[in-house]
């Protein structure tokens, strides 16, 4: 199978909003019970002020659309790498972004790099970062 | 209370193995903090983020990071994947400390994570990045 991905082509992102239920069912999953993300009355004597969620909730998003844009590859040989840059209030909404930055085929095996990251409704970047994804 | 580990741990320092196999409930409890009407169709088969979080959290609380006193942010995640891995299926992280340094009073630390499945073939990579600031260090 040969790739039609080009240069330039944006990721299908998505927006979801981060409730508070939601980070709680993260804590649960990934058993971090911190209680920055879950206790309102500690979370409130942070530098933050209330609760926030999980930066690594933030990043499956991020992954959850590279696994939906790549169903085939992402989870055979993808690779991640950001930068947590601002927090993510439960009660906000983020929203996904991707753009293919360049495609290395140098070895038998095209590689698209991408740009990569979740932003806030501000246009504030929550999580942002490249991550690489075979095409074949 | 005795100080953090992160207080004192050197480079090289060994984290775990930790038994990061996810069960059914886990996955679904991921899903339910994660998923919407786009989410791809795992089937019977995990995010590999899933796994990362669970290995995360472990090497935070043997850091001691859970303590009320300090506030730990984390900075940055990298994270590299070869193959699906199941629901069920046994996967041990295993961990070692490439950086901790202490800048304006605040200890940077990095550690380096490697996923191995019941063969001992490595799965899974990832590498994380955190800031501890509090009055224990």
């Amino acid at each position: 199978m040969v790739s039609s991905r080009k240069v330039g082509d944006a990721l299908t992102g998505f927006s979801r909003l981060v409730t508070q239920d939601r980070v709680n069912a993260y804590a649960e999953a990934s058993g971090d019970h911190n209680p920055i993300h879950l206790n309102e009355s500690y979370a409130y004597g942070t530098q933050f002020g209330t609760r926030i969620a999980h930066g690594m909730l933030s990043l499956a998003l991020i992954a959850e659309m590279l696994a939906t844009e790549f169903p085939d590859t992402w989870h055979d040989g993808g690779n991640i790498k950001v930068r947590f840059t601002a927090p993510v209030f439960p009660g906000e909404t983020v929203e996904t972004y991707g753009e293919i930055t360049s495609i290395d085929d140098s070895n038998g095996r095209p590689v698209a790099t991408c740009k990569i990251g979740c932003k806030k409704t501000d246009g504030t970047d929550a999580v942002a970062g490249r991550a690489t994804v075979p095409l074949e | 209370m005795p100080p953090p580990l992160i207080s004192s741990a050197e480079i090289g320092h060994e984290f775990g193995p930790y038994d990061v196999t996810i069960p059914n409930a886990r996955a679904e409890s991921y899903a339910e903090a994660v998923g919407g009407d786009e989410s791809p169709a795992y089937g019977d088969s995990l995010a590999p983020m899933m796994v990362v979080a669970a290995a995360l959290t472990e090497l935070i609380e043997e850091l001691g990071l859970f303590s009320g006193s300090l506030q730990t942010v984390h900075a940055g995640q990298e994270v590299n994947w070869s193959r699906p891995i199941k629901i069920g299926e046994k996967v041990n992280a295993t961990g070692r400390l490439s950086a901790n340094s202490v800048r304006r009073g605040n200890h940077f630390a990095t550690v380096n994570v490697s996923y191995t499945d019941e063969n001992g073939m490595e799965v899974g990579t990832s590498s994380t990045t955190i800031i501890v600031t509090g009055e224990d260090l």
